[in-house]
């Protein structure tokens, strides 16, 4: 089963729900797909047993074969390709790897060069346990091909847990994509509302089964509930703020070692989602 | 010869942007015919790589000089390889205004970009 863990809004607290969730169930497999900040790794101390370079390819244009016909500037959405009047400047961070622009080439003059824009690093914390995060690149603009690689890599895990990015593009796309059930890790403020709706949306649009983890549920105001109740979405389970949970935080340290309440959260949270077989 | 200036609407009257790739127009004058066209910048809306794009319409337009506010690395890579020479202008003044500073060489060459690009 494949459950990605996914917010809208940065910092509701998929990290926290992710971390600890992972460390609560008894065999699991997590991956940090947060590729441009990943931050899941600082709670989770194992040994590193693999690092592995990410590749993406970036054009390269043969100027005796082309035309300067313009179709490849045509064609690509990110602008990385402009043809000018005497050579094809090519702007490689901007290339998201489609492969487009030597598909409409009527010259056959584009091929392709490899380029790292990240690595991949594969923790063991403990026997049944594996932890897989990817780090993009400073200055690279897409993370995608290390989800799609980190989640290659686990294709074939029994329970995988996703913590994902925030917001709602291409990077999250990539994130729950193949999964079995996605849980919102919502904020019952104004904003977080707001940008869980666009997830909702992404999520009925991807036709993923999910529902819904309010956390910091003391905080804010009730409209995430009525909005729950009126789009008939289960709600999970939901999580007070208490200062002392986000000094254990601070520390680097898991709330499930420090607090039964948190225990009694994910326990109930993981019966939900993974049925009884699960239930420890 | 065809000079390209960033403006904020449709006429030479309009104020000059403060940016350049995706200023919302560009005022083309032809210094052969004397005469102001614009342009809809399209490349404004771009999710990326807006500088680069930019140039590109213009090059196609066989614009030889463009004046600017600002200039990315990339937009300032691809005026080159258009040969298009750029100038800075200064803010707050009209499409003329700095068109009449172009021509009373008041308005310093960019050999180099003046701001780090965006995403």
């Amino acid at each position: 089963m494949k459950i990605a863990i996914l917010s809208g809004k940065g910092g509701t607290g998929k990290t926290t729900l992710s971390v600890n969730l992972f460390s609560y169930l008894d065999k699991a497999t997590l991956i940090d797909t947060d590729v441009e900040e990943p931050n899941s790794h600082l709670f989770l101390k194992g040994k590193l047993i693999k690092e592995k370079s990410v590749i993406k390819h970036y054009p390269k244009v043969n100027d005796d074969l082309c035309d300067y016909c313009g179709k490849c500037g045509d064609f690509c959405n990110f602008n990385a390709i402009i043809p000018t009047k005497k050579k094809v400047l090519v702007f490689h961070d901007l290339c998201h790897d489609c492969g487009g622009c030597s598909l409409v080439c009527p010259k056959n003059a584009i091929t392709y060069v490899d380029k790292e824009v990240g690595k991949e690093f594969h923790i063991q914390v403990s026997e049944n346990k594996l932890f897989l995060y990817g780090n993009l690149t400073v200055g690279e603009v897409s993370g995608v091909r290390i989800i799609e690689s980190l989640k290659e890599t686990t294709r074939n895990e029994d329970l995988l847990l996703i913590d994902s990015p925030p917001g709602t593009s291409c990077s999250t796309v990539a994130a729950i994509d193949g999964t079995d059930y996605c849980i919102i890790c919502a904020e019952a403020t104004p904003f977080g509302l707001s940008d869980m709706k666009m997830v909702v949306e992404l999520l009925r649009a991807e036709g993923r089964n999910f529902g819904v983890v309010v956390n910091k549920c003391n905080l804010g105001n009730d409209e995430i509930y009525h909005y729950l109740e009126e789009e008939k979405i289960e709600l999970l389970e939901k999580i007070k703020f208490d200062r002392e949970f986000a000094s254990i935080m601070a520390d680097g340290e898991l709330l499930i070692n420090h607090s039964q309440y948190f225990r009694d959260k994910m326990a109930n949270i993981a019966r939900k989602v993974l049925g009884d077989k699960y239930d420890q | 010869m065809k000079i390209a200036i960033s403006s904020m609407e449709n006429n030479e009257h309009s104020k000059v942007s403060d940016r350049f790739a995706r200023s919302e127009y560009f005022i083309i004058y032809d210094h052969d015919s004397l005469s102001f066209t614009s342009v809809e910048n399209t490349a404004k809306s771009a999710g990326s790589g807006a500088g680069g794009k930019a140039v590109k319409i213009l090059g196609d337009l066989g614009v030889e000089v463009v004046l600017v506010p600002e200039l990315g690395p990339k937009a300032l890579e691809a005026l080159q390889a258009f040969e298009i020479k750029s100038f800075q202008y200064p803010r707050e003044k009209t499409v003329r205004e700095v068109l009449y500073l172009y021509f009373e060489k008041k308005l310093p060459e960019l050999f180099n970009s003046t701001s780090k690009g965006r995403h």
